[in-house]
């Protein structure tokens, strides 16, 4: 009985318990001051919002948990967005081939960071701050920053902006990778190795593990991921432009730490960093719906970081201070 | 433990609800008159923004005299799928109008085609969305009106004879290459004896901008006036003119924003600057939205009667503000954008 009370307990100061009582708070408060915010439709205004973002911070939550970072995801996605509509206007390819090459694309420039990183060994940090500029500028090239396509097909446009299946037609694709992501992270053991590259790449090296080609699999995957919300991207504002994805990153990175991801690595869940995207998704459209100003969503969902992170390291401080008194009043006192 | 985060939470979610009551009255006092509360929203390009700051001061000017419920929102970071989200909460927020001054032509349109299927009224101002995407374009300055404006104030300065050269953004920039062939024409057609000597571009950059005014000006001794149409050129002539000492031999006119301009003005190194009231577009915006909302506006009307701005010409679909307005020594410190 003391063990299943324990374990209870455990469950419920875990990190994700509180970030989901977090957004069902956000959800009751904002439902009880906007009178549409619980509508089928601003659910799907939410949905079909978060997306692209969601996608990000995906793939963004493997890398993170080996340790390093991808500061390019948000760039790559206008490079993604600008390689498609090149493909399909200029070179005249019929939509899914576009779409194919173009993640052939985010493949590729993923495959790029992942050389850099694990050949080279240079910090991924600097790396993908290199690959920022590089992917947006040649974004900015490509178009001279100021061509921009439009005029899709609306068989594509149904992808971003209509329903299939009762649900945003984008939100089946986000479900399916969500399910591809948690798998992969929390089922195999190539997943579980992310963690363990985390927390000791040298240790993982001796038991055995391949760390380079692993890591390697990670920003290639973000790659891909990064071309297929370009994509759909795309499709949701029917423009492709060379400003695309931009700030994303940082977006993408909030959820996954917001999520309860270490950012030194080791430590974290997809389910966290899915929970991360949907508190700061509906604080950012329940605020429209309290009829406050898009400032005080940016002021908040640092608030709402810091809050997070304070409230799951507080009880670990508590216990450690405990333990300490404990110490010191049993401890005989030496004079 | 709990307790403590239970706490925490608890006051953080003071802290938003304490946050979302206090700017339920941002509508401003109205006269409801019996019937339903139009509700207009608002969206400049960017929230920040002097320019569309100043534009909303007007926009709660009409607000309050019409007794609309305003609703101002737009982008703080440059995403361009901002704009579009915004609209889309808007649509479900069940707004009856919408004024949007559009960042992204065709991007915005998608979002903007949405909100009229679903009988929300749409208004365009400062920078339109596609024809299909809105009722009505509120058009603050044509070409044609930015084009002879800059050209008789020209002529005014110079006394309507003498040489003139232009400072552009870029010789490949559609909307100014619209502007100069209206400058030429309504040359050629009124002052022959103004002679347009040069047409140098700055690239929008004020640095570039004063060195191409500075080999303006020795190379051509007899120039009498610099016409600045982009506006960083126009601080960046001025720095020109006033370091090569030419301060009142040389005029300056240009298009540009009062409050980057002021000090140059009151130092009589800036002649002119021409722009339209920024408060008078926020104004028109909201009333012609809330004139469709009502029905009080219509598809085919010739004019509308904006109240204190009188009554202005609607060409096609899209409602003109009318002439440009110069700023100059005595009237520029009552602007502030």
């Amino acid at each position: 009985m003391h063990t299943a009370k324990q374990g209870f307990r455990a469950i419920l100061l875990r990190h994700e318990t509180i970030l989901l009582f977090v957004v069902l708070l956000e959800w009751l408060y904002f439902n009880s001051v906007g009178p549409r915010f619980g509508s089928v439709d601003n659910t799907f205004d939410i949905m079909r919002h978060s997306v692209e973002i969601g996608l990000l911070a995906l793939v963004m939550t493997p890398i993170i948990l080996t340790g390093g970072i991808d500061l390019s995801v948000g760039s790559l996605l206008g490079l993604c967005a600008i390689s498609f509509g090149k493909f399909w206007r200029d070179a005249g390819m019929p939509i899914p081939l576009a779409a194919a090459c173009t993640i052939g694309i985010g493949a590729l420039a993923g495959g790029l960071n992942a050389t850099l990183i694990t050949w080279l060994r240079l910090p991924p940090l600097i790396v993908t701050l290199g690959t920022f500029s590089l992917f947006r500028g040649l974004a900015e090239a490509i178009t001279r920053g100021a061509d921009t396509f439009t005029n899709f097909p609306a068989s594509f446009l149904f992808l971003g902006q209509e329903r299939w299946l009762g649900i945003p037609a984008q939100a089946s694709s986000f479900i399916l990778v969500s399910i591809g992501i948690w798998l992969l992270v929390h089922r195999t053991t190539f997943g579980r190795s992310f963690r363990a590259i985390g927390f000791a790449p040298e240790g993982t090296r001796y038991a055995g593990i391949s760390v380079e080609r692993r890591l390697a699999m990670a920003y290639v995957l973000a790659g891909i991921i990064a071309a297929v919300a370009a994509i759909i991207y795309t499709s949701r504002l029917g423009q492709a432009k060379a400003d695309a994805g931009m700030g994303y990153e940082l977006f993408a990175i909030t959820a996954v730490v917001l999520g309860g991801t270490s950012i030194f690595g080791g430590i974290g869940t997809v389910h966290g960093t899915l929970l991360g995207v949907a508190a700061i998704a509906v604080l950012n459209n329940g605020l429209v719906h309290a009829r406050q100003s898009r400032e005080v969503a940016g002021m908040l969902t640092g608030l709402l970081l810091i809050l997070a992170l304070t409230s799951s390291i507080i009880p670990k401080m508590l216990a450690s201070l405990k333990t300490r008194r404990q110490t010191l009043a049993t401890k005989p006192i030496i004079t | 433990m709990k307790k403590i985060i239970s706490l925490i939470v608890v006051a953080g979610l003071a802290f938003v609800s304490g946050c979302g009551k206090s700017n339920s009255s941002s509508g401003g006092s109205s006269n409801v008159t019996g019937g339903k509360k139009i509700t207009v929203a608002l969206m400049p390009k960017s929230k920040g923004n002097a320019y569309f700051i100043s534009c909303k001061k007007g926009a709660d000017k009409a607000a309050n005299e019409l007794g609309v419920d305003l609703v101002f929102d737009g982008p703080t970071d440059p995403d361009p799928a901002k704009q579009n989200e915004i609209v889309e909460n808007w649509i479900t927020l069940g707004v009856d109008a919408i004024a949007v001054a559009c960042e992204n032509r065709e991007g915005i349109s998608t979002a903007l085609r949405k909100a009229k299927a679903k009988g929300i009224k749409v208004v365009t101002y400062d920078a339109d969305a596609l024809p299909n995407a809105r009722d009505f374009f509120v058009n603050q300055a044509t070409p044609e009106g930015i084009g002879y404006g800059l050209m008789d104030e020209a002529a005014r300065l110079c006394g309507n004879e003498g040489e003139f050269a232009i400072i552009t953004a870029s010789l490949t920039a559609a909307n100014m290459i619209e502007w100069q062939k209206y400058i030429e024409a309504h040359r050629a057609d009124k002052y022959p004896n103004m002679k347009m000597i040069a047409l140098r571009p700055c690239d929008d950059m004020k640095d570039k901008a004063q060195s191409e005014a500075t080999a303006l000006l020795s190379a051509n001794p007899n120039l009498k006036c610099i016409m600045a149409i982009c506006s960083p050129a126009v601080p960046g002539s001025a720095e020109a003119i006033k370091q090569a000492g030419k301060i009142g031999k040389v005029k300056l006119l240009g298009l540009g924003l009062p409050n980057e301009n002021k000090r140059y003005v009151h130092d009589g190194v800036t002649d002119s600057v021409i722009l339209w009231k920024t408060e008078d577009l926020g104004y028109l915006a909201v009333f012609a939205a809330d004139a469709l909302a009502k029905g009080d506006l219509k598809p085919g009307d010739k004019t509308i009667k904006a109240g204190p701005l009188g009554e202005l010409q609607i060409e096609g679909d899209s409602i003109l503000l009318g002439k440009p307005f110069i700023f100059n020594k005595s009237n520029i410190d009552q602007f502030d954008f």
